[in-house]
């Protein structure tokens, strides 16, 4: 019988993934970066993507076609942003302009957000004070 | 906030546009415009209800700039008037606004200032509130915000959307209710599940998007109000729905089996592999040469 083929990343360790997507009670919505560097082939996994494209360059379409196929197969790699932004933090300045430039992590600059949020926060707690006292 | 405006999204519903009584109720007292499409039949009604505080816009000319995700010709969708907005909003000078659905019966707080989560306690100053989405949003690159639905809640305080919030995180999803501006424009695509394509897609190429979970509007019972989106959602289902989604973004999204008693198929999203982290500028390293800049990929 056929049998659908799984992605390993969604399968066993998704719900793993998302806890540990954010560093627990903080009042900033930061990813906070891993101490240790990890290899830059754990950023992605595009092992279906290179099946598919195996399987592109086997057959007998076109070569535009081919071209294509081989394009859209890259849809299907699996990045994983978590052990990209840890490795951001461990890459040099060029590493992470070009990182940044291609939206792989998104900085945030000056504080924005992390003020932004804070203030946010604040002014929501006393306007929903206002009218419960109101 | 002169530059400010509400739009509320409708069709063929002219007698039933909740939000519009709603908004009034609930302290809003700026400008509100109905969106319509030149195809909806009850125009005139809607002209004779609301007078000046109707725009229209041509469904053609709008699908000719998106990606519709189908070759289906049934056009009874809102992902036409969720991208004709931004156009809209030029015309009449409002660079930034909310987009609302034309259902909301309430809008209410989440959470009391102790963190606990309440289903009965009300907004009463909407001017207010906006006003603070609106610093917020101009104060940060976000693209879009948005307030929680009430079905985001679904299990209260043990809900994902509760629990993400009393973790001190943040839910990168925009649904329903949306904070836009002219120049931080954005598509909808697919005929159905509009939001999600949008905040996964844009997402995953760094658009940032956030839920507001201490806000919440509540809409309606889905499939109870007739006319307006009804018909396709009914034909459909959410098992055609969901996997527009995965069409857009067959990396990080797949169908999943949920429910207790009702079991139905829809969509899961696997966050970490679908939007870049946000992290401190502290961990941002200088060359000799180099400014800060932001992602040039945001486009």
């Amino acid at each position: 019988m056929f049998k659908q083929p799984t992605l390993d990343i969604f399968d066993s360790n998704e719900e793993a993934l998302i806890e540990s997507a954010y560093t627990k009670k903080v009042s900033v919505p930061v990813y906070v970066p891993q101490y240790q560097k990890p290899s830059v082939y754990e950023l992605f996994d595009h092992m279906k993507s290179m099946q598919m494209i195996k399987r592109i360059n086997e057959s007998s379409v076109s070569a535009e076609d081919k071209k294509f196929l081989i394009y859209a197969a890259q849809r299907h790699i699996i990045f994983n942003f978590s052990k990209i932004a840890d490795y951001y933090a461990h890459s040099n300045a060029e590493m992470q302009d070009l990182m940044e430039k291609s939206a792989l992590v998104i900085v945030d600059f000056d504080k924005a957000i992390e003020n932004g949020f804070a203030t946010l926060n604040n002014e929501l707690s006393n306007a929903y004070l206002d009218e419960q006292n109101g | 906030m002169d530059n400010f405006c509400v739009f509320i999204l409708t069709h063929a519903r002219p007698d039933r546009v909740f939000t519009y009584k709603t908004l009034r109720e609930k302290g809003y007292t700026g400008k509100i415009y109905l969106v319509l499409d030149d195809e909806d039949k009850t125009h005139s009604e809607y002209i004779k209800t609301y007078i000046n505080e109707v725009l229209t816009f041509s469904k053609n000319e709008v699908a000719k700039t998106f990606d519709i995700g189908d070759n289906f010709t049934d056009k009874r969708a809102v992902v036409y008037a969720r991208n004709a907005v931004f156009e809209l909003a030029k015309g009449i000078g409002c660079k930034y606004f909310m987009v609302l659905d034309d259902d909301y019966t309430d809008f209410r707080w989440s959470f009391t200032n102790e963190r606990k989560y309440v289903t009965n306690k009300y907004v009463n100053n909407l001017d207010k509130v906006f006003a603070i989405m609106l610093k917020f949003y101009k104060a940060t690159p976000f693209t879009s915000i948005c307030m929680a639905q009430g079905g985001d809640f679904i299990g209260g305080a043990g809900s994902g959307l509760s629990k993400t919030y009393l973790d001190g995180q943040i839910s990168r999803k925009v649904m329903n209710s949306f904070l836009c501006s002219t120049d931080r424009p954005f598509q909808f695509v697919g005929r159905i599940n509009e939001d999600v394509n949008a905040y996964c897609s844009f997402g995953f190429r760094g658009h940032l998007f956030m839920t507001v979970a201490q806000l919440r509007l509540e809409q309606k019972q889905t499939q109870s109000n007739a006319g307006g989106l009804t018909d396709i959602y009914l034909n459909y289902g959410t098992y055609v729905k969901s996997f527009y989604t995965i069409l857009y973004n067959p990396s990080s999204v797949k169908i999943r089996q949920m429910g207790q008693s009702n079991k139905r198929l829809h969509h899961s999203i696997n966050w970490d592999t679908t939007v870049p982290k946000i992290i401190s500028e502290k961990f941002k390293k200088y060359g000799a040469t180099q400014a800060p800049m932001q992602s040039e990929a945001i486009t």
